[in-house]
């Protein structure tokens, strides 16, 4: 039945994914909700905020609120905020409550930047959608709010866009080099007002391809996607393992990857180096055309998921250990590789 | 010149002084934007720890839960599918952007109930329908759809509103949650030798004086929700011949088991002053025209108490609002035993004056902060030392002391459970992890026959 789950609970949704991307950019973020969106994110999405302290706020709405469209007294809680709290900017960051009522986010933002002076980025999230959706509002709000005029590029450097824990781990990359900015783990809004000096980005995540395209027609910043697999925990031990799988006497004949589109991507173009078998990605993500196989499936329920992998002939699947609830009667080989947004765990191969 | 950046906070002097009418607007929730750290995450996310309104809805025994609702309500439940009798009991109907709008969803339902129901191996008792802050905006009938579901499959299907809109309202969620647990209770034959324990999702500890002075009185069967095996069991919760409520949130429940079976109730408060829990006991055995013999409980409780003042002389104890105790009472009951208590970190009501007053008289230098004003973000742990910490809140603000969390699943009261709670201070302080207070509630482990 279409919108059921019976199996596989909830992905992280939009709200967390761009609360991810602001997460450590200095700004003071309003999650437009009556508090609960906001327990949700920091409490499960966000593992950075048990580490320290970040300005994340809870509009606190009530019913009469969101009836009346009380929105002056949401801007004057965060004028009171501002005159409290230093911040770069103020993200508004949306829930099914403003959703309902129809918030109007771009009045919102007039008013606040009238009364406090300070840069708003208003984000309609709306609870619905997921994770990367509003990552990808976030990214391309950051750079095209703050990434200032061009100031010519610097040789050596790159840019990091599209981690947040979601895709990348809690870790983020490390790459041994100040040359290297990885924008929102890492690099806050001092390197985001910098970006025109990179020579070059590297997207990791689906959600921070708009958002490169975006200065690569600024500044014409050239960009590459792809994820360092190198980076990710056990990854050595894993390839060893999957390179005896695919030369071994019952060598899979046909590979699932369900993972975000990048990290997918570039683990396909891996394997391919060790097996002709065929190798399809699927997710409930983003599916980026740039690079969709004409074979990938995008997934939109959770029915799909089981159809997919009982009738699709896979004997071998890589992806987040959740989803196997969903498939108890699959026999062939499940390399378990976590999905922040899927289970709440942290990238890594896994034994 | 930069001014100075500081949590607000106010002295138990000063606020007493101000009057309940005139409480600072930075300890009033809704006057400022709710500031969200860990130390808050109990009042944003209730589900996040402890016993949210998902995690009680399914207390009834055999029940499951279908979500309905945008994906992002139902994030977190992915912790609470991992706990041990929990898995398989969550399902999720999630709404796209056109039912958020036009709340075509709603036609849905009955048919989802259908189809988890099928899929089920082991048949439900009860079908619990969780909706949240989008259906309280669209003005959702929901019993009107959990009819047409219990119509559609022939067993109990009943709406549990987490409607975060709603939390300082007439019904806020954990009030309604409790009366649709009870909801289903019917008509039956009194039974003079039964109580009802209404309040809590999880027992009191298994050696509260409650049950040995209730059954000093007559009482034969106590029954409590988290300690019935089977629906057959809580069913018979009907039979009751009056309730005790033992938390302000089950007053709305114990009124309609009042009016619907003509099951009176008395509320009994949890209270940490020795001297209260004794007056209450009185009081309660009063009201039943009997008298109760706890001096054996209350020497207990006191010895335990007198050695660890003794032990520890005027420690200083920081206590939060994130523990199983009102943090006002608490510290009135600590400071009443001696120790000091320079900070409460709680949401101040009109209704804590009545123990703020006497908090002054003891302790008029006592600060007061609210964890969820958004200064707190400037909070400094230098500001005021501590010992021992009690509540996750105030062990997030004093990292390097002794922490109590006091939050167990399984409930404290009355004699024992102020033993407890010193048993654990001690425990606490010679960095000693606590046991039974660790471990969450996941169903009737101690039946009530072995409580007998």
């Amino acid at each position: 039945m279409k919108g059921l789950w019976k199996y596989i609970s909830p992905f992280a949704p939009d709200q967390s994914g761009a609360t991810a991307v602001l997460c450590e950019m200095g700004g003071l973020i309003v999650i437009i909700d009556a508090g609960g969106c906001a327990g949700n994110i920091c409490g499960f999405d966000e593992p950075r905020w048990f580490e320290k302290k970040s300005a994340i706020f809870s509009a606190g709405l009530r019913d009469m609120d969101a009836i009346l469209g009380r929105d002056d007294r949401l801007v004057k809680k965060v004028q009171m905020v501002c005159e409290k709290i230093d911040g770069e900017f103020v993200a508004l960051v949306g829930t099914p409550v403003p959703a309902v009522i129809g918030t109007d986010y771009k009045a919102l933002q007039r008013m606040i930047e009238v009364k406090t002076g300070i840069p708003a980025l208003p984000l309609d999230t709306n609870g619905v959608r997921f994770y990367d959706s509003g990552s990808e509002k976030a990214w391309l709000s950051l750079f095209q709010t703050f990434a200032g005029q061009s100031i010519g590029m610097e040789p050596g450097t790159m840019g990091i866009i599209g981690a947040t824990p979601f895709d990348v781990g809690l870790e983020g990359f490390d790459f041994d080099s100040q040359k290297v900015w990885c924008y929102g783990m890492g690099a806050g809004i001092e390197e985001v007002k910098k970006a025109s000096t990179v020579m070059k980005n590297l997207v990791v995540a689906p959600s921070g391809l708009k958002a490169a395209r975006y200065l690569a027609k600024r500044f014409g910043t050239p960009y590459e996607v792809g994820f360092p697999l190198e980076q990710i925990k056990g990854y050595d031990s894993f390839i060893e393992n999957v390179k005896k799988d695919l030369s071994g006497e019952d060598a899979p004949k046909k590979i699932l990857i369900v993972h975000q589109q990048v990290l997918a991507h570039s683990l396909r173009q891996e394997l391919r180096r060790h097996t002709n078998a065929p190798i399809v990605a699927a997710n409930w993500f983003m599916m980026d055309k740039e690079l969709r196989e004409p074979w990938d499936v995008p997934l939109s329920e959770e029915d799909q998921w089981v159809e997919l992998v009982m009738e699709g002939g896979y004997d071998l699947i890589i992806g987040d250990p959740l989803l196997q609830k969903a498939i108890p009667d699959y026999k062939g080989r499940y390399y378990s590789l976590p999905h922040f947004a899927v289970s709440g765990k942290y990238l890594a191969f896994e034994e | 010149m930069l001014e100075e950046r500081k949590a607000f906070s106010i002295t138990a002097k000063e606020m007493v002084e101000r009057g309940k009418e005139d409480i600072p607007k930075e300890l009033i929730s809704n006057e400022h934007l709710i500031y969200s750290s860990p130390a808050t995450l109990a009042f944003n996310s209730p589900g996040a720890q402890g016993f949210g309104v998902k995690r009680a809805g399914l207390s009834i025994p055999g029940s499951v839960m279908l979500l309905v609702a945008p994906g992002c309500c139902g994030r977190n439940t992915t912790i609470l599918s991992e706990l041990g009798g929990y898995s398989n009991r969550f399902f999720y109907l999630t709404m796209d952007e056109t039912d958020i709008v036009t709340g075509r969803h709603l036609r849905k339902i009955p048919k989802a109930v259908a189809e988890v129901y099928e899929s089920l191996e082991t048949k439900p008792t009860v079908v619990m329908i969780c909706i949240t802050c989008v259906d309280a905006l669209l003005g959702t009938d929901m019993e009107r759809v959990c009819k047409k579901a219990t119509d559609l499959v022939g067993i109990p299907v009943l709406p549990c509103y987490m409607y975060a809109l709603t939390r300082e309202g007439r019904k806020p969620p954990m009030v309604h949650v409790r009366q649709s647990l009870y909801s289903l209770l019917r008509v039956q034959k009194k039974k003079s030798t039964m109580v009802n324990l209404l309040g809590h999702f999880a027992p009191l500890t298994d050696d509260c004086e409650l049950y040995p002075l209730l059954r000093s009185l007559g009482i034969r069967t106590i029954n409590e929700i988290s300690r019935c095996e089977t629906f057959e069991e809580y069913m018979n919760m009907g039979n009751a011949n009056f309730n005790l409520v033992l938390h302000p949130e089950a007053r709305y429940a114990a009124a309609d088991l009042n009016k619907r079976l003509g099951i009176p109730s008395i509320e009994l408060a949890r209270v940490y002053q020795i001297d209260k829990i004794k007056k209450q006991y009185e009081l309660f055995a009063g009201a039943l025209g009997a008298t109760l013999d706890d001096q054996i409980y209350y020497e207990e409780a006191k010895e335990t108490v007198d050695a660890f003042v003794a032990k520890h002389p005027g420690l200083r104890i920081s206590v939060g609002e994130g523990c199983n105790a009102n943090a006002f009472e608490l510290s009135l009951a600590l400071l009443q035993y001696g120790f000091q208590v320079p900070e409460i970190f709680a949401n101040l009501t009109s209704v804590d004056f009545v123990y703020l007053r006497k908090i002054a008289e003891l302790s008029p230098e006592t600060r007061i902060y609210s964890n969820l004003e958004p200064t707190m973000i400037y909070y400094d742990c230098s500001e005021a030392q501590a010992d021992l910490t009690i509540g996750k809140d105030a062990a997030y603000y004093h990292p390097d002391a002794a922490h109590l969390e006091w939050s167990s699943d399984i409930q404290p009261f009355g004699y024992s459970g102020l033993r407890h709670f010193f048993e654990e201070c001690e425990k606490a302080l010679k960095g000693e992890a606590c046991s039974w207070l660790e471990e969450k509630w996941d169903g009737a482990k101690t039946k009530k026959e072995e409580m007998a």
